[in-house]
């Protein structure tokens, strides 16, 4: 028996045949950039870790700034990108439009546009519309865009239920691996819809037998294994089907679909004992499982079909206890959702950041308010109002941090006018001591007096104060010789002053290119930090008098902010009560649906246990356990 | 119990085609079907983006006045073989951050982002600013690097950008500095 298990565990194990290999590398992703502007560096920073609301947000500030000249276009589609990201489809919608509207977008742009614009319609459900889209953007998108575009085309014509359209598109169509196998998986299904169920199984084949590390691909491959297995089954083939629903991996989200089928698979072929095995695997796992649930009247079906009356009755009592307790706790989960903890347990799970909020809700702790949260999350009308509360529960923490810091921004404005008018007077004081333009008018003295030396080349005019007292000692002496004319006792000393003033005068002379230079520079510093006042007194004069107005400005923007602040908070806390009500709503609606299926498997495994109590009274030959698989 | 089987495998049968709708992102349902409670979820979020677009740069009017405004910018321009661990940044001497980067944020470098390192405000004149980064290179080699600058901060916000590049000494990281007005 163990043996068995095993042999059958094995089976299920992921196949390692010669197929395909996809590398990890091979998944798309968005081309890299030639950065113009930082700041559009900054808003893709912030995108590329998928920071959509603050990358948009950075988006629209820098825009509004005037930050973003260099890329215009590009961050206009990144911002349509961004609001489809964020499910904002009207948005996204308008922005595109826009874009292909303006004959002068480039056609790079446009291409991206018309892509852009095709992903938005697809995913409102306006799969004519979006197909004409996607068709006009063919011609300068990206290897991996391209081939995107080719799946979404094909994928709305399988939504229109055109598979002939489809095979035909996705047809000898060759695009990177990764998205290949996409194709070729919905080639294979649009082929077993269009009644090929040969070329479509091979197709299928051929995505389920590939080998890979990639999750998502892992994924795809369990998906093609489990459609070519329920194919078979449903065409009376079952050991075809049983190879199949092997390769599905045993810890995958497909295993109990497949544990149940290889189960039937084995009963087609009146193999009942093998069929116990995935079945009594399955009654491990979570009731609320279709697979699992069905798999509990099929143990007890298959030992009746072995002759096995007593385990046949043992195993129908356990289901209907089984039935029962899950019904029972169904019934709990229902009173606790009701008193509104549904989302308490589902606000608790957080984003790490690898594998995200979604995955964590897969390892809350068993309790009624959370038990069957993940459950719940299988259907898209849950999941899309889980994102909406999630994203409301966001901007809810995102308006009262904006409200806190509203009031530290009104205090620093009060604090600054009060600063301002403080410090006023001294400042007022010190600039009054200043005359920057007596400064300036002696300023323009001296360059016209400099201006003259150098034109008439005035060797006098850039003496030194000890040679300008030189030459008025010589020019005394003269004067004083001046009155001694003719006599001859003053000849010497009339030599000695002619050479004295022969000497200076030469000196003078020689030092003239040396000190026009330095004088110029001298003036040219002067002139420098002359402007230098004038600059810092036109900046004061005009801080003194524009300081209070802008603050001003920014105090009533600060004003301004608070009330929208409020008005949006008190909104958003309306919307996510609603929220909270609806999802409520849907849980219990969806549970219920739960109870009444199970309440159908109960009175089904009743029925079948009373037909048991009535063959054996009709016939009262006992069945002989001893002869029952173990 | 064939009836079972007979309607479990059409059940299956009839969801081959969700099949393929999963095999990329699944469509919701259309707009037309929406409830008014989505449509008021959009419509809050718009106004939220709206609202907190005016806060950013109400934020750093108030904050960071362009008269007075420096920003200091990393990008990276290398080969696949470098991880890129922390920047330190000093401004005249001082250290203002010291910044450790996690996987994403050095995937969203490589890939052409541009991270807003530092802004602050600097009075006019000659700023010194100062960056150092550590990182792993090929072969687990680890790397330090820096770079000085004088900065003249005038009368309108300047930007700095401190590009860890390759490209100009061959596996060899190293900082290229460029000033934007």
């Amino acid at each position: 028996m163990l043996r068995t298990l095993l042999f059958f565990l094995a089976a299920l194990a992921p196949a390692a045949y010669a197929a395909p290999v996809v590398e990890q590398d091979a998944v798309p992703g968005l081309p890299a950039v030639q950065v113009q502007d930082l700041h559009y560096g900054d808003v893709l920073f912030h995108f590329y870790q998928q920071d959509y609301f603050d990358s948009l947000v950075r988006l629209a500030a820098y825009r509004e700034q005037g930050k973003l000249l260099a890329h215009e276009r590009d961050a206009e589609l990144l911002r349509g990108g961004l609001y489809l990201s964020l499910g904002q489809h009207r948005e996204a919608r308008e922005i595109f439009e826009k874009l292909l509207a303006d004959t002068s977008t480039p056609k790079p742009v446009r291409d991206q546009a018309w892509f852009y614009l095709g992903k938005v319609l697809y995913a409102a459900g306006l799969y004519e519309e979006s197909d004409k889209a996607l068709r006009q953007s063919a011609g300068t998108l990206s290897e991996d865009v391209e081939a995107e575009r080719h799946l979404l085309i094909a994928q709305g014509l399988l939504n229109r239920q055109r598979y002939d359209q489809a095979i035909i598109e996705l047809s000898n169509w060759a695009g990177p691996r990764y998205w290949l196998l996409y194709g070729q998986f919905n080639l294979g299904v649009a082929l077993v819809r269009a009644g090929e169920a040969q070329r479509g199984l091979a197709m299928l084949d051929s995505v389920g037998q590939i080998e890979t590390q990639w999750p998502e691909l892992m994924a795809l491959r369990d998906k093609a294994n489990l459609a070519i297995g329920y194919v078979h089954l449903q065409a009376g083939e079952p050991a075809a089907a049983r190879v199949a629903l092997e390769r599905v991996r045993l810890n995958g989200p497909l295993s109990s679909k497949a544990l149940l089928g290889a189960g039937w698979a084995d009963a087609a072929a009146k193999q009942y004992e093998a069929a116990l095995l995935p079945w009594q695997e399955l009654q491990g796992r979570n009731l609320l499982d279709a697979a699992v649930q069905e798999s509990y009247l099929a143990v007890p079906y298959a030992y009746a079909e072995l002759g096995a009356m007593s385990q046949a009755v043992e195993y129908y009592e356990k289901a209907i206890a089984a039935y029962d307790a899950e019904r029972a706790r169904i019934g709990e989960s229902i009173d606790s959702i009701r008193t509104g903890h549904l989302l308490d347990a589902a606000m608790k799970a957080g984003d790490d950041g690898r594998s995200g909020w979604f995955a964590q809700l897969a390892t809350l702790p068993d309790s009624p308010e959370s038990r069957y949260l993940y459950h719940l999350l299988a259907g898209n009308e849950f999941q899309e109002g889980l994102k909406n509360y999630r994203a409301l529960d966001e901007m809810s923490k995102n308006l009262a941090t904006w409200s806190e810091s509203l009031g530290a921004f009104d205090d620093m404005v009060q604090t600054r006018k009060q600063a301002f008018d403080e410090k006023l007077p001294a400042a007022d004081a010190r600039l009054a001591t200043v005359d920057v333009a007596a400064i300036n008018g002696r300023r323009d003295a001296l360059q016209a007096e400099f201006e003259t030396a150098i034109a008439s080349r005035d060797i006098y005019a850039l003496a030194t104060e000890a040679e300008r007292e030189q030459l008025d000692m010589l020019d005394a002496v003269d004067s004083e010789l001046a009155l001694h004319v003719g006599d001859a006792s003053y000849d010497d000393a009339r030599e000695k002053a002619r050479l004295a003033r022969g000497a200076l005068l030469w000196k003078l002379d020689a030092a003239w290119k040396v000190r026009s230079w330095q004088a110029s520079r001298a003036l040219r510093d002067l002139n420098a930090s002359v402007y230098d006042a004038r600059t810092r007194e036109t900046a004061s004069s005009r801080a003194r008098e524009g300081a209070p107005e802008k603050n001003a400005a920014l105090g009533r923007r600060v004003q301004r902010m608070s009330p929208r602040v409020a008005e949006l908070a008190v909104r958003v806390k309306g919307a996510k009560s609603r929220q909270a009500e609806r999802l409520a709503d849907i849980a219990v609606r969806e549970l219920e649906d739960q109870r009444k299926r199970l309440d159908e498997y109960s009175v089904e495994a009743r029925y079948a246990l009373a037909t048991i109590y009535d063959r054996a009274t009709a016939n009262p030959a006992p069945a002989k356990p001893q002869d029952a698989p173990p | 119990m064939k009836t079972a089987l007979i309607s479990f495998l059409a059940a299956v049968v009839v969801s081959l085609p969700a099949f393929a709708a999963d095999a990329a992102d699944p469509p919701p349902a259309p707009d037309a079907e929406r409830s008014a409670l989505d449509t008021e979820v959009q419509s809050l979020r718009r106004d939220v983006v709206d609202l907190n677009r005016d806060l950013f740069m109400l934020e750093e009017d108030l904050l960071f006045p362009a008269s007075t405004q420096v920003a200091v910018f990393v990008s990276m321009d290398v080969g696949t073989f470098f991880a890129l661990d922390s920047v330190q940044l000093k401004v005249d001497n001082k250290e203002v951050t010291n910044y450790l980067y996690t996987e994403r944020e050095q995937d969203a470098l490589k890939r052409g982002g541009v991270q807003r390192l530092w802004l602050g405000n600097l009075k006019a004149g000659e700023h010194e600013v100062t960056a150092f980064f550590t990182g792993k290179g090929p072969h687990e080699r680890d790397y330090k690097r820096g770079t000085t600058l004088k900065v003249e901060k005038g009368v309108g916000a300047k930007y700095v950008e401190l590009k860890v590049s390759d490209k100009l000494t061959k596996l060899q990281p190293e900082f290229v500095v460029r000033v934007w007005e």
